[in-house]
């Protein structure tokens, strides 16, 4: 079964089709994905936004990172597993978006972004974050961290948009 | 009452603007990207604000210095949902009027800024311990601003 076989019987399944029909399902997915954007993606920003120097001078990095955890985690759940959902109605459809392809090459490097910096920087996070010297690698994270997620919600929109 | 504003959303409806929207196939999508980039700036550090409101998320530090890092990029975000807003209402103006949803989104809205800027601001500056007031006033931004949202999402469904 090649990839696209899949993306179509997914899409053709009946729990595909009910979603992708549905009068309220379907809309309140994406209301759960949208708003779970702004929660998870929004406060990942300002841990950016500290670490590039914009803004933020008065939380540690560490506080952003840790004490908002749960929160942040949440909403990517809730923004996930929403999306997941609409994937599965749309399968075949997300499948030929050349937009879609884009946003998910953008979230694969936000991925893997985040986990460069919880392994170089992380550890040491304490000790340059209250110092108030970010290494420029760690600047470099945050703006990787900033285009990468605007890349994201710019062609996961337009994905939407280019599918209607 | 919604009839005295007929005039106006015809008036949007014709700007030379609307049409540039219109008659453009990308410029639409744009505008919806940055309204989308705003709105995730602008909720985002409501949610932390508000967090911190009630005592949580980050309860270490003080509410003020929370709140007075956070207004820039809130504002920052509000003038990016905004300004795209407009602009999508102008090239769509016809359609708002009939929609029952755009009229509860800008009620809202209007009262989200409100609070937002008097009784919210005046909280967060004079650094007001987590009290039931605190907690109200956090569920009640919240809800406003979300069901801003959520009236906006429903503008393009029905």
């Amino acid at each position: 079964m090649t990839l696209y076989q899949i993306c179509q019987a997914l899409q053709d399944s009946d729990f595909g089709t009910s979603i992708r029909e549905s009068i309220w399902t379907f809309p309140a997915i994406e209301t759960v994905h949208v708003l779970g954007l702004a929660v998870s993606v929004g406060i990942l920003v300002m841990l950016d936004l500290r670490l590039v120097g914009a803004g933020f001078r008065q939380v540690p990095a560490a506080d952003i990172m840790h004490k908002l955890k749960r929160w942040y985690l949440s909403g990517f759940i809730a923004m996930f597993l929403s999306g997941a959902l609409l994937f599965w109605s749309e399968a075949e459809k997300c499948y030929r978006s050349p937009t879609f392809r884009i946003k998910l090459i953008f979230l694969a490097l936000a991925g893997l972004n985040a986990l460069f910096f919880e392994i170089k920087y992380v550890p040491t996070m304490r000790t340059w974050d209250t110092n108030g010297i970010t290494p420029t690698g760690a600047k470099l994270v945050g703006w990787a961290s900033l285009i990468c997620w605007l890349g994201v919600i710019g062609f996961g929109r337009w994905t939407a948009y280019g599918m209607k | 009452m919604i009839h005295a504003f007929l005039p106006f959303f015809r008036w949007a409806d014709h700007t030379a603007v609307a049409v540039w929207i219109r008659d453009s196939t990308w410029i639409f999508a744009l505008l919806e990207v940055f309204h989308l980039f705003g709105l995730t700036l602008l909720l985002g550090t409501l949610v932390v604000v508000n967090l911190r409101l009630f005592g949580w998320g980050l309860a270490g530090h003080r509410l003020s210095a929370v709140a007075s890092d956070a207004l820039p990029f809130t504002i920052w975000g509000m003038i990016a949902t905004i300004g795209s807003g407009a602009l999508l209402f102008v090239s769509e103006a016809m359609k708002c009027y009939g929609s029952a949803p755009f009229f509860v989104k800008m009620g809202l809205l209007a009262l989200a800024l409100l609070f937002t800027f008097t009784f919210h601001r005046y909280l967060t500056k004079k650094d007001a311990p987590p009290s039931a007031i605190t907690k109200f006033a956090a569920c009640l931004c919240l809800t406003l601003w979300f069901g801003v949202g959520l009236a906006g999402r429903a503008i393009a469904f029905f």
